[in-house]
């Protein structure tokens, strides 16, 4: 079975070249059968590449340790739900498991470009061949699942019990589904630049993967933070560690370019602009690879294989190189007809939206890669950490959260100033009702608390704009018929399902502001070493630290649970119960910290340390105002449903412009 | 129509120059050197009383605890036949063991000990350990570093007593 999963993964390869070459010819050749040839490949490609993960799967679940990669991620005790999981737990794993996702993504795409925009669906399934081929050349020579070890083991080492639990099922699925989401995006973009396609078609086609792999990403990024702060128990969940920042920096260029391209669909403007927005999200999705797997720059998930680093470093500037080329040269037709009127526009809004984003993910970057540029330029190693993304990233945020409650209410074109006193007086009235109210109520002096006052009256100003917004559109329709104002608000919302589910989604980024700056600014710490019936207090909870004890899970786990009677004015508030884990066979515990989350803040329990005599090393976080940011994620995640819910006019809208076309410009089909 | 593009290019450069001048200031302000003990050991120039990170292992049988104070801690840390002592305030990540890769964060002291603020452990990275893996025999590997914790085991959680 391992043998027929190696040999796909040839059979694979061998086929994705034959389709790309075929494509490509069919394309400029006007060739109907070498077309027909090469639409058999992508399900093909795809097939080998199911069949060789299959096998994969089957041996993690028959404990095939025969595989070195099975070996080292399983054992025969390991839950098969982990088993399963295991599968992208490692690099050889992760890479097939990105090549399956990126092979699936292709024949969708094939199905639904089967018979219409055949213009650039070659050139786009060339571009979506060519990657197809990097990432099977890496997993069929560089980094083999299947390799062998020729005296199979009796039992695999297993899975680190870090990674035991529901987000390791979770977290990477969910950012590759987003990372290789944008592949497509960005093959439709090359093949309109090859084709000379460049009205915004490609966007339009384009437009449900982006919004698709956008949410991927985002839901990525913030279950890597939850992950973080619920299992990993240090109390924080962002480090700007280099693998974090990976996969942080294609969320912004890819937010960017989301926005950018709306300009574009309207005002037909910033062309040059979203091809390299696109170009730029999925080379930083690359990069972000690559700083993975190169172990390069000192990191906490540091890995390590120094040719796999410059494999993709290779390809890394290749594609950079030859999309900013064909960029250059087909500049003249990227020129728009229409300009920037006004700095206050919505067009400028959008534009300054872009640029502050990319600020961000610039900043974010430099401050990554800082290590390498010095060490290569003055030999010694700076690193920057925390303090230094705050002190940037944070005032650029801030600058961000301001737009978000200004972009979409601001006139376009140009806005004068009776309409910007319409739209913004009672936002900015609100604003200024919550400054006074808080100043005196909130804590103020230090940098964060003041950065955090500022955080909160933005947050309000934002929220009052977006509730505008959401007001005027109900209010017109109750004008008009005869709705119930939840009625006519939930028709209005489903009429224009962009426009309203975009503003939920800012809904939800202003929570993960304010949660964010509520937990930097108020949050507490302490750390106390207690014998049994010692009692201490933080931040109003009085805690006494009752017993430990010690349980055999099961016949290689055991856990250590502390037990802590947490009081609070007098009155019984909770039972806490952070524990250790211990595991046979590996020889560091795994903390299970316990957390009582609400509205107001978290009490974050951990147990450090323990010894002999029953006496405990505690730590406790009180971290207000966290649980905002996950109910902002959810918000996030409702808004983006209803933003890319399919809208039945728009598709009847869509399939007539097509049959337009297609009468226009008859393709090499129907000839 | 120029007049209105050069206006653009101006407000565009004065948010990209804000931008990089807040990131100049904050490399300057918050970045700090990163050794490793044999790089800080063979450096000419003396760095008592910077702030910086170094990287070690720490040396086995090193890690002493004061008995008054459970969390201060006393260790060495090792890199290529070069060491220091290090003293750390604080709880120690559950990784912290002999042998482990650690980095830490804080001052030299003139004394050449020097004082961490944050003592941090590497995750033993998957990919990491793979590489491991691969170049060992399975066979090989040693299982005994489990320790049991001390302590008497019971059947179930007992029920809170509240």
């Amino acid at each position: 079975m391992n043998d027929i999963g190696e040999f796909t993964l040839l059979v694979a390869l061998a086929t994705a070249i034959y389709g790309c070459v075929a494509y490509v010819m069919s394309a400029r050749g006007n060739r109907i059968d070498l077309y027909l040839s090469a639409d058999k490949t992508p399900l093909i490609v795809w097939g080998c590449v199911m069949i060789s993960s299959i096998c994969l799967w089957r041996a993690f679940l028959t404990n095939d340790f025969s595989l070195q990669y099975v070996w080292a991620y399983s054992n025969i005790e390991l839950d098969t739900f982990y088993k399963i999981a295991s599968f992208w737990g490692g690099q050889k794993g992760s890479l097939l498991f990105w090549t399956l996702l990126l092979t699936t993504y292709t024949v969708v795409v094939h199905f639904q470009n089967r018979k219409k925009n055949l213009r650039v669906v070659p050139y786009a399934m060339a571009v979506l061949f060519t990657i197809i081929i990097f990432f099977l050349f890496l997993v069929n020579f560089s980094t083999n699942p299947f390799e062998r070890i020729p005296l199979p083991p009796a039992d695999g080492r297993g899975l680190n019990p870090l990674l035991q639990n529901y987000w390791m099922v979770i977290h990477p699925p969910t950012l590759y589904l987003g990372y290789v989401g944008f592949t497509v995006p960005f093959a439709f973009a090359v093949a309109a630049l090859i084709s000379k396609n460049l009205d915004d078609g490609w966007i339009r086609l384009t437009r449900k993967w982006t919004l698709i792999s956008w949410f991927f990403l985002c839901m990525g990024n913030l279950f890597g933070a939850s992950w973080a702060y619920v299992e990993l128990g240090w109390g924080g969940y962002w480090a700007w560690d280099p693998v974090e920042n990976a996969a942080f920096m294609p969320l912004l260029i890819a937010t960017a370019f989301l926005h950018s391209v709306m300009i574009q669909e309207k005002k037909d403007m910033m062309k040059v602009w979203n091809m390299s927005l696109i170009l730029l999200t999925f080379v930083m999705t690359i990069f972000g690879t690559f700083i993975t797997r190169s172990g390069l720059i000192q990191s906490v998930h540091t890995f390590d294989e120094a040719t796999l680093g410059y494999y993709f470093l290779a390809f890394l500037f290749v594609i950079l190189f030859s999309c900013m080329a064909l960029i250059i040269a087909r500049l003249p037709l990227l020129k728009s007809e229409n300009q920037l009127d006004s700095f206050l526009s919505r067009e400028s809004s959008f534009l300054f939206n872009n640029l502050l984003l990319l600020g961000i993910a610039f900043a974010t970057f430099w401050g990554t890669i800082f290590p390498i540029i010095s060490e290569a330029v003055r030999g010694i190693k700076i690193t920057v950490g925390p303090p230094f993304y705050n002190q940037v990233n944070v005032p650029i945020g801030l600058a961000l959260l301001a737009l978000v409650g200004i972009g979409p209410v601001i006139a376009w074109r140009r806005a004068t100033l009776s309409n910007l006193k319409k739209n913004f007086f009672k936002p900015l009235a609100a604003a200024f009702i919550a400054a006074v109210a808080l100043a005196p109520v909130i804590p103020l002096g230090s940098r964060v608390e003041n950065y955090t006052y500022v955080t909160f009256v933005l947050c309000v100003f934002v929220t009052a704009c977006i509730l505008i917004e959401f007001f005027k559109g109900t209010a017109a329709r109750m004008g008009l018929h005869e709705e119930s104002m939840f009625g006519a608000l939930a028709t209005v919302t489903w009429r224009n399902k962009r426009r309203y589910g975009g503003y939920i989604v800012h809904i939800g980024i202003v929570l993960i502001f304010a949660g964010i700056a509520g937990s930097q600014a108020y949050g507490t710490h302490i750390e106390k070493h207690l014998k049994t019936g010692e009692t201490f207090k933080i931040r109003g909870y009085d805690i006494t630290y009752e017993k430990l004890v010690a349980i055999e899970a099961t016949s290689v786990k055991t856990r250590v649970i502390a037990q802590l009677q947490v009081e609070r004015n007098g009155k019984h508030y909770w039972t806490a119960r952070p524990e250790k884990e211990f595991y046979k066979g590996q020889n560091q515990p795994v903390s299970e910290v316990d957390v009582l989350s609400t509205w107001k803040e978290d009490l974050y329990m951990i147990l450090a340390d323990f010894r002999d005599d029953e006496s405990a090393t505690i730590k406790v976080y009180v971290n207000p105002m966290v649980s905002w940011m996950w109910t902002g994620g959810w918000v996030i995640a409702f808004g983006t449903m209803i933003s890319m819910w399919p809208d039945r006019l728009e598709q009847r809208r869509r399939l007539e412009r097509f049959r337009r076309e297609e009468s226009l410009f008859p393709s090499p089909a129907q000839e | 129509m120029k007049q209105k593009k050069i206006r653009f290019l101006v407000g565009s450069l004065l948010i990209v120059g804000a931008i990089g001048y807040l990131i100049t200031m904050g490399i300057s302000n918050t970045s700090q050197y990163f050794f490793t003990v044999d790089e800080l050991l063979s450096q000419k120039v003396s760095y008592a009383g910077a702030g910086m990170k170094v990287k070690g292992n720490v040396v086995n049988g090193s890690i002493q605890r004061d008995p008054n104070d459970y969390l201060n801690v006393k260790f060495s840390i090792e890199e290529k036949e070069s060491s220091i002592n290090v003293t750390y305030q604080g709880v120690t990540p559950d990784m912290f063991a002999d042998g482990r890769e650690v980095v830490v964060e804080g001052t030299l002291g003139k004394d050449g000990v020097f004082h961490a603020n944050t003592l941090l452990t590497s995750c033993p990275s998957k990919y990491e350990a793979e590489k491991e893996a691969g170049k060992m025999h399975p066979g090989a590997l040693s299982t005994d570093k489990y320790k049991e914790p001390g302590l008497k085991k019971v059947d179930a959680l007992p029920k809170t007593t509240i």
